[in-house]
Formats: C-alpha cells, sequence, structure tokens
C-alpha cells in the first residue's frame, strides 16, 4: 500500500481523533485498468516528440529541395521507424480510447439542440478518422491532386 | 500561478480536446505514408517530390494542415504530461510544471505557425 | 446442510489511541455459501472480535454504507459474494480516504466536496405553491436520472488516481451530483455551479481514467457526469468572454 496525498479527502477541519493517512488505490499506477491509464498519460511524451518532429519537416520544406530530401532520408533510420511504429501504436491506442470516451461526455442538450444518438457519434468518429486517413494518406501518397 | 492556470483551464482543454480528436485524425495518415510508408519502400516516394509537397503544403488548406498537425498535438501532449506528472505525486511542484510544459506547448504552436508561413 | 466456504480474511486494523500506524488481523470465517463480505464483517465482530468497526446499514446496496476495498477493489461489502473471492480476503478501508479507526474511513472532506456544489434545485424565484407544480416531460428526467441514481458510497474516490493526488478535486460523485441538477430543466443554476466547477476543485482535473464508472454499483457513469460537465463548463466560460454577464443573483 502507498500513501496518497496527505491531504486527499480531508476535511477542512480535522475531527477529533487522530486518522491514519489516506492509501492511493492498491493497484494504481501500474495494475488492473490503471496500466492503459497510465499508457493513455505517457502517450503525450510520444504527441510532443510527434508535434516538433512535424515541424522539423515542414522547417526542411520551406528550406528548399535539399533539405526536404535530407529530411526525408532521416526517416529512414531505424530509430525514427521504431519510434514511428511506436507512434503510431499510441495514436491508434488514443483514438480508440478518446472515441469510446467522446459520445457520453455531450452534454444532453446545448441550448434546445439534442446530440445524436451515442452509437452514431462513435460511428461518425470512427468514419471520419477511416476517411480522413485515406483521404489524407492518399494526397500525400500521391494518389490525389 | 494557481489561480492563472485555473483560469486558463476552459482553452487548454479545448486545445487538448482538439489535440487528440484532430491531432489523431490526421497523425494517422500522415505517420502511415512519410514516416513509415515511404522510408520502408511500401509506397513510391513520388507523392513526396519536393516540388509537390512545397505546392500543396504552401496552399492555403495545406498551411492549415500542417500548422494542426504541428500544433494541436503538442497541447495533448504538454496537458497528459501535466497529468502524469501530478499522477506521480507532483501536485507541489504543478505550479512549475504545468507553466513549463503549456510553454513548450506555446513556442512549439509559434513554430508551427512560423514554419508554414515560411513555405 | 449448505457446505461451509472458509475463508480467511485479512483485515486492516487502526485504533487511533493504540496502534501507530494501521496493522493486519486475520479471521478464519466459516462462510455460509450465500454469504457476503458485509455477513462475514459481521460474524467477525459478533462472534471473533467485537472491537471491529465497521460501517453498514440496508444490507441492499441504497445506503452506499458499506464501501471498503475488497482485495484491492472498491467494492460495497454488502453486494460481493464471498463465494466470487478467493480463499484469502483482504479487507482495507476505502482508498483515499483518511482513517478514523479500522475500516471506517473519514466522510467529512466528501459532504464538504458535496455541498460546495449546492446539489439541490436553485430558482432565481421559487414558484409560488398556488402556481402549481414544475412540470417535467419523461424526456427532460432521462437527461439526469441516471446521474440522480447516486448512493453517495464514494467507491469512485476511492477508484480516482486524481482523487488520491489533488486534493481540492472535487470528486467525481460531487461533480456529478452538481451536474444533475445543472441538467435539470427545474434548476436555475447552472451559472453557479459552472462557476464551482471551474474553480478550486475544477473538474478540469479529470484526466479520463473511466475507473470511477468502472467502480460504480448503481451504474450513474460519473465520468459521463465530469466530462459533460467540463464541455458545459467551457461553453459557459466561452459565452462569458463574448457576452457580459449580468450581475450576480
Amino acid at each position: 500500500m502507498a500513501d496518497a496525498h496527505p491531504h486527499a479527502m480531508a476535511p477542512t477541519r480535522p475531527g477529533k481523533t487522530r486518522t491514519a493517512p489516506p492509501q492511493r488505490p492498491p493497484q494504481f499506477p501500474m495494475g488492473g485498468r490503471y496500466l492503459a491509464y497510465t499508457a493513455f498519460g505517457w502517450t503525450g511524451l510520444i504527441y510532443l516528440l510527434l508535434g516538433f518532429l512535424v515541424i522539423e519537416a515542414v522547417w526542411a520544406l520551406g528550406d528548399g529541395a535539399a533539405a526536404w530530401q535530407e529530411q526525408l532520408l532521416r526517416y529512414e533510420h531505424p530509430v525514427y521507424i521504431a519510434f514511428h511504429v511506436l507512434a503510431l501504436a499510441s495514436v491508434v491506442f488514443v483514438g480508440v480510447r478518446f472515441f469510446r470516451l467522446f459520445p457520453k461526455a455531450q452534454p444532453p442538450r446545448i441550448g434546445p439542440a439534442k446530440p445524436p444518438p451515442q452509437s452514431l457519434i462513435h460511428g461518425t468518429l470512427y468514419a471520419v478518422w477511416v476517411g480522413a486517413t485515406v483521404v489524407f494518406g492518399a494526397i500525400l501518397a500521391g494518389g490525389l491532386f | 500561478m494557481k489561480h492563472l492556470l485555473l483560469k486558463i483551464e476552459p482553452l487548454i482543454w479545448l486545445l487538448f480536446g482538439q489535440g487528440i480528436l484532430l491531432g489523431t485524425i490526421l497523425l494517422t495518415g500522415w505517420i502511415l505514408v512519410v514516416n513509415l510508408g515511404v522510408p520502408l519502400g511500401l509506397i513510391s516516394d513520388d507523392g513526396l517530390a519536393f516540388q509537390r509537397a512545397h505546392e500543396l503544403g504552401s496552399s492555403l488548406v495545406g498551411r492549415l494542415v500542417l500548422a494542426a498537425l504541428c500544433a494541436l498535438p503538442l497541447w495533448k501532449g504538454a496537458h497528459h504530461m501535466r497529468h502524469v506528472s501530478i499522477d506521480s505525486g507532483g501536485a507541489g511542484r504543478d505550479a512549475v510544471v504545468a507553466p513549463l510544459l503549456y510553454g513548450v506547448a506555446a513556442l512549439g504552436s509559434l513554430l508551427a505557425i512560423a514554419a508554414v508561413i515560411r513555405l | 446442510m449448505a457446505e461451509t466456504l472458509v475463508k480467511k480474511f485479512v483485515v486492516t486494523r487502526f485504533d487511533p489511541d493504540k496502534d501507530e500506524a494501521p496493522r493486519t488481523e486475520s479471521y478464519e470465517v466459516p462462510c455460509h455459501p450465500d454469504w457476503k463480505v458485509l455477513d462475514a464483517l459481521n460474524h467477525i465482530k459478533d462472534e471473533i472480535d467485537g472491537s471491529l468497526a465497521h460501517r453498514w446499514s440496508c444490507r441492499m446496496s441504497v445506503c452506499g454504507s458499506c464501501g471498503m476495498n475488497v482485495n484491492g477493489q472498491p467494492t460495497l461489502t454488502c453486494k460481493k459474494a464471498v463465494s466470487d473471492l478467493p480463499d484469502t480476503v483482504e479487507v482495507t478501508p476505502l482508498a483515499n480516504f483518511p482513517v478514523v479507526r479500522d475500516l471506517v474511513v473519514e466522510l467529512d472532506g466528501f459532504m464538504e466536496k458535496l455541498k460546495s456544489v449546492k446539489p439541490w434545485i436553485i430558482r432565481a424565484k421559487e414558484k409560488a405553491v398556488e402556481e402549481g407544480p414544475m412540470r417535467q416531460s419523461q424526456a427532460e428526467l432521462e437527461e439526469f436520472k441516471q446521474f440522480s441514481m447516486c448512493i453517495n458510497c464514494m467507491l469512485c474516490y476511492a477508484a480516482c488516481p486524481v482523487v488520491a493526488n489533488e486534493p481540492e478535486f472535487l470528486g467525481p460523485a460531487a461533480i456529478a451530483l452538481g451536474h444533475r441538477y445543472s441538467v435539470d430543466s427545474r434548476d436555475e443554476g447552472a451559472a453557479e455551479r459552472n462557476e464551482i466547477f471551474r474553480g478550486e476543485g475544477t473538474v478540469f482535473a479529470c484526466s479520463y481514467a473511466n475507473e470511477c464508472s468502472e467502480v460504480c454499483p448503481k451504474h450513474v457513469d460519473p465520468a459521463a457526469a465530469v466530462n459533460q460537465a467540463k464541455f458545459n463548463a467551457v461553453i459557459d466560460w466561452a459565452a462569458g468572454l463574448v457576452l457580459p454577464r449580468g450581475g450576480k443573483e
């Protein structure tokens, strides 16, 4: 058992008797369902790196043909390949987990407007994800435009 | 600092939410083609030839998409790493960690805007 | 005669007058196959060790009193069958709460958070009795009904990693109950609650663990409420940037 924050769930004024310190959930952070939650948090690091890597690519594109070619060659390095395999897995993991939550996170109404059924929202999210991936991927691969 | 963080929290959450939603949707195709498909020789590199890439990237839509692709994941990343810090008992250091992380995301967003402007 | 299941219960004990820190004691309990964990705890208290302190009341999962961690999981002990558990059962007080004694946790922290979200109908002006009742359609009821099913058992607090690390966080049940009222068609206090939800106890501290909904015995889905509350708080914040708010009621 590990201690939670010493003031977790503490009242503003202490009670009349001494209390034992709060214990954090026994399986947190790596046991049971918490493992997926912890991994979800750490995808933050992957996304930070990805953001800066795309900035690097766009910057190279702005520097001219030679810089852009050099950038594309860099992606062939095993370290870049390994990172981007991990990154792809992370992005898919994030998408699946977030899309599971997204429908139930919509308020029951915004003004007079009610959201569509949750299953429709869920299906639409996946349709948009797959569709955008196909279209954007086709554009990048030279198959469109 | 804590009060300031609370004031901007809705904005951070919006950026974080779009970082997950749009960032994930856009990143999938980008990684599949640019970072894996082409380098591994599974997809021809003709699509990424400089002239074509520059022409598409420097269009208005291209600049907006590239800016989103660069910047939005940074906000998702920063916000999630803040949670990771807090989850590891870091509530006490949040007043330092949060501005640092959001500062990195903000700096990256400025770089992203600069990168697409100079295309 | 029904077969007896003999289980070893390893129970946290803590007497603030005698113990420096919580310790455990083991009890061999001959359980009837139909027993719940609460029956075993009551057997310990009645037949083996009368000094054991634990909360319980309705024995039918509606009062929320008997929440404890059983083999690491926040559980209503009146609901969990001993026959579903291995031969050794660890019973500890709810995680994330200060411990008053044995399996009894300090509740006042939760009560303060709950009260702070104003979990009641707020009206600018009370409707006069002679004007009749406030009518509400079935559809309007369905918008918040699941969130009203909360029995304040606090299993969600025991499961939440944010509660463990951010003491000011309002927490799943308090936010769900506040949101329940903000979404109630009879209520006019949403703006007031949105300010509270963006304050010190900020709903935005929630990091999407969804553990609260996983452990909730009443299928309230507090994670849905918390994330809906975030959405509403952002809309309220954005509207406040564009439209000046009138004076506080």
